[in-house]
This record gives C-alpha cells, structure tokens and sequence, in this order.
C-alpha cells in the first residue's frame, strides 16, 4: 500500500500539495486535472527524481520519501515511453531486470513471459525506433511491469496515440489487469481514460489534490463539468441527452 | 521538369561552393607534401643522428603530451560537461563562458595566464611543485599548456551529446533498478560515445596543434611544434618543412582511421 502524507513540493514558483493519498494494492488510481497542475510533479516526486520540502511518502509502512529512484520500486512510465534507442524491445525490457542482477537466462524466459501477456513476442528483435506508438506503449508497459513494481507510474500514456488507437489500448490496459495483477497511478487530463480506467479518480488542480472520488462520483463533481461539456456537440449529435440525465449532470 | 532544373542547379551550386572549400583546405596541404625534399626527410629523420634523435624526441614528448592531456580532460572534462547540461545552477552561464575564454584569447596569452597561475612564481606555483608537477619548461607544463587550449573543444563537444541524451530515460532506468553510475554507464555513455570520440579527438588534435602556449610555458622538452619553429629560424624552410609533413600525415591517418572504424 502507498501512502503519501501532507506532501509538499516546491519548484520555483510552483508549490505542490498533497494532504493526504492511499493507493492499495492491486489498484489503478488515475490523476486528473488540467495540463500544469503538478501531475507530474507529483510523478516524480513519488519516483524520486524530485525531493519534497515536506510530507512522506510510504510503501506498505516503510518510509521512502528520502530513499534514492532505485530503492523505491516504483517503476515510471514517461509521456514518450522513455525506450532506450540503442537496446533492442528485448534488451529495454529485460533492463530493470539485468540491473537487479537475474542472470541472463532467467530474465529471457521473464521477457518472454510478460512479452506474451501483452502480445509483443514478434517485436523482440527489433529496436525501438522502427515501432509504432501502439507498439512503443506496450513495450513501455511490458518493461515496467517485468520488475514486479510496487507500483506503475504512468504520465499520459496514452496521450501520444490518435484517438482510435487510445480506445483500444484503453481496453488492452483494463484486459491485462485481468490477466496480470498490478497496482498503477495514471496521471491523465482525458476524462474518457479517468472513467473508463480508474477504480478511482484523484483531481488536481493549482498544485493541490483537491479529492479523491470513485469514478461515478466524480463525474457528478463541478471539477467534471469542463471535461464533460468538451463532449456535449459529440453527445449532441448522437442524441445522448437522455444519457446525460442519468449521470445527473 | 522545372523542379528537377531547380534542384540540379542547386546541386551544382553546393558542388561548386564544396570543390572551392575542398581546393582551399587541399592546396596548403598539397604544398608542403611537393615541397618536402626525400633526401632532408630522410636526413632529419633516419641518417642525421643530430637531427633525428632530436626529431623523434619531439615527436614522443608531443604524443605523451597530447595524449596525457586528453585524458586528463576524459577524467575532468567529461564530469564537468555532464554536470552543465544536467544541472541548472546559478551562475551556469559564466561558468560556460569561463570554460570558452581559451578558445578566444590568443595562443601567447594562454601561456602567459598559464604561467602565471601554475608557473614556480605563479598562484599555484608552491602548489603544482608540490604535487610534482611544477610546469616551468617541464612535460607537465606542456601537457598543462595544452589542457588550457584544448578543454572547451571536450567540454563543448561532450556537454552538446549529453544534452541531445533525454534526461527522461536515465529517470526511468532508476525507477527500474538501475543506481546513477549504472543508469549513467548503460544508457546516457553509450548514446553520447560519439560525441565523446569526437570531443576527443578534436581536444587531442588541439592539443597537438599547439606552439604558442608552449613556447612560453615550456620551451622544453621540445614538442615538434617548437622544434618546427626553431628548425625555421635556424635552418629554414626546407627542414621546417620535413617536421611539418610527419604532423600532417599523422593527423591524416588519424582522422581517416577513426572515421573507417567508425563507419564499420
């Protein structure tokens, strides 16, 4: 289980502020929020990469806030994938493995288990740059949780896709919980990833985590209301209003 | 049609502009090979023991040098390069422009500030004896004179590939185990090496070219350069000449050697 305490990070001008956050275990938390309200910040301050001026960060009791990006387990996901261009799919997902010292031949049979899992096995030779953005993403996803993280940091993964192919790495991500059990916080400011994903849905907004809703509840926030009426002409068109009631908004 | 007109004119405007360029750079180069005697070449550096002990010499002093040099800018030069395109701090900027000030001043004045910081009556100087490496015509005031020159084409060269090197995948190498040096050593070296090869290669040819730092910090041991210009005022140019050609050859063979394995 991670806990984030009364977390406060400064950078510059820009403050972040945590009350209080529980993700546990076996849960996909989605951040929301508008595009620079800390989401990130708050990313890379849980990796480690960012060190907070006040607060702390627990895993299953243990403080890590001062721990190194190594030692957390948490491992990150960045907005371009982050691959390594000079290793191949193989090789970048066996990485977070050979650096933890499994030998060779265990870690082969590991990237090709989790390679079949998320159905890349025939990407294994190839280098990242000759792969699509579908392509990137699940290594990206394959590489990540080949570690066994305590948990999945994820910035906008899906946000580097065209909106047909985030639907259907929308479901491939809700069928792979199914097969594989991780925990995950998705940072996203895509209403239709928040839904359709979270188990629940935490919003941001002037560097402030202002809650923490299920993904129902949150829709019937005014936090939801700018993300909804971004729909209403789609919902329009298509008759939705009815729909629109239901949800009572 | 029309297009393929336009683009062929272009071509032979950068062909045009390229042969001048090619024609210039070749032309001095051409010069001093036609000019070249065999007969003093083999004088200065086979039959004339006087000449060739002295010759030969040089040449080993300018490669211990030049090589000592660019190493010590590999083990101080490489950290420094990484930490300016890594980390912002206050003041970066002058520190960027104190690292380029050699690349501006003129060559004596070099030595000059040289020696005048590390020279036995310089700043430093009770420090760099101590150290056993006082620099007053010494090896170390030549390798000295020649780190002084050729720091900001390593750290400029270096500093340009870590920045092209997204920060971004040495934060996920250490979310996913890796320590820094490990993140550092399989991901940020490997996709920076060319620059780090290139960097190098030019601050060891810098290092190489140098004479007027030298001159003053530490006419001896002789380097080939000062050996150049003492063989010009005593002998002339047709010995001069012989010691020039083996530098150009040598730096012939270099460039096109690490461009052949490069490309394999």
């Amino acid at each position: 289980m991670i806990v984030v305490e009364d977390l406060v990070v400064r950078l510059g001008g820009f403050t972040l502020r945590i009350p209080r956050l529980e993700v546990v275990k076996g849960e996909y938390l989605v951040v929301m929020g508008p595009s620079g309200v800390g989401k990130t910040v708050f990313l890379h301050t849980l990796a480690g990469f960012l060190t907070p001026s006040k607060g702390r960060i627990l895993v299953n009791g243990v403080d890590v806030t001062r721990y190194p990006p190594e030692r957390r387990g948490f491992a990150i996901i960045p907005q371009d994938y982050g691959l390594f261009p000079h290793m191949s799919v193989h090789d970048n997902i066996a990485y977070g493995l050979r650096v933890r010292g499994v030998s060779k031949g265990e870690a082969r049979s590991r990237v090709l288990e989790v390679s079949r899992a998320l159905g890349i096995e025939h990407l294994l030779s190839r280098r990242p740059g000759s792969l699509s953005s579908g392509e990137k993403q699940r290594v990206a996803l394959a590489r990540a949780l080949v570690v066994e993280p305590e948990v999945l940091l994820m910035d906008e993964p899906l946000s580097n896709l065209d909106p047909r192919l985030r639907a259907s790495a929308r479901a491939f991500i809700k069928g792979l919980r199914f097969r594989v059990s991780f925990t995950a916080i998705h940072v996203t400011h895509d209403i239709a990833e928040a839904i359709d994903l979270g188990d629940r849905v935490a919003y941001m907004e002037g560097g402030l985590l202002v809650g923490v809703y299920s993904p129902k509840d949150f829709l019937k926030t005014p936090y939801a209301r700018p993300y909804i009426s971004s729909l209403e002409p789609v919902l329009k068109v298509l008759g939705a209003g009815k729909r629109r009631n239901v949800l009572g908004l | 049609m029309a297009r393929w007109y336009r683009v062929e004119g272009f071509l032979l405007a950068l062909a045009t502009a390229s042969s001048i360029m090619i024609l210039f750079l070749l032309a001095p180069i051409a010069a001093l090979i036609i000019a070249v005697d065999p007969k003093t070449l083999e004088e200065v550096f086979i039959t004339e023991p006087s000449l060739s002990r002295e010759a030969w010499l040089a040449l080993a002093t300018t490669l211990k040098a030049s090589a000592t040099s660019t190493a010590i800018l590999v083990a101080l030069g490489v950290p420094l390069a990484y930490l300016l395109a890594r980390v912002s701090f206050k003041g970066r900027e002058v520190v960027e422009a104190l690292i380029d000030v050699p690349l501006m001043i003129p060559h004596a004045v070099a030595g000059i500030m040289v020696l005048m910081a590390y020279g036995r009556r310089g700043v430093l100087g009770p420090l760099t004896a101590g150290l056993g490496v006082a620099v007053d015509d010494s090896f170390w005031g030549v390798v000295a004179a020649m780190t002084f020159v050729s720091a900001p084409i390593m750290v400029d060269t270096v500093k340009a590939g870590f920045r092209g090197v997204n920060p971004t995948l040495e934060y996920v190498a250490r979310s996913l185990g890796a320590s820094w040096w490990r993140a550092f050593t399989t991901v940020t070296l490997p996709l920076t090496i060319e620059s780090l090869v290139t960097g190098g290669l030019l601050s060891w040819a810098r290092a190489i070219s140098e004479v007027g730092a030298i001159l003053i910090v530490a006419y001896y041991p002789k380097t080939i350069n000062v050996l150049i210009v003492e063989w010009f005022n005593t002998y002339g140019l047709r010995y001069a000449a012989s010691l020039s050609l083996v530098l150009v050859a040598l730096s012939l063979a270099v460039f096109t050697g690490i461009r052949v394995v490069a490309r394999k």
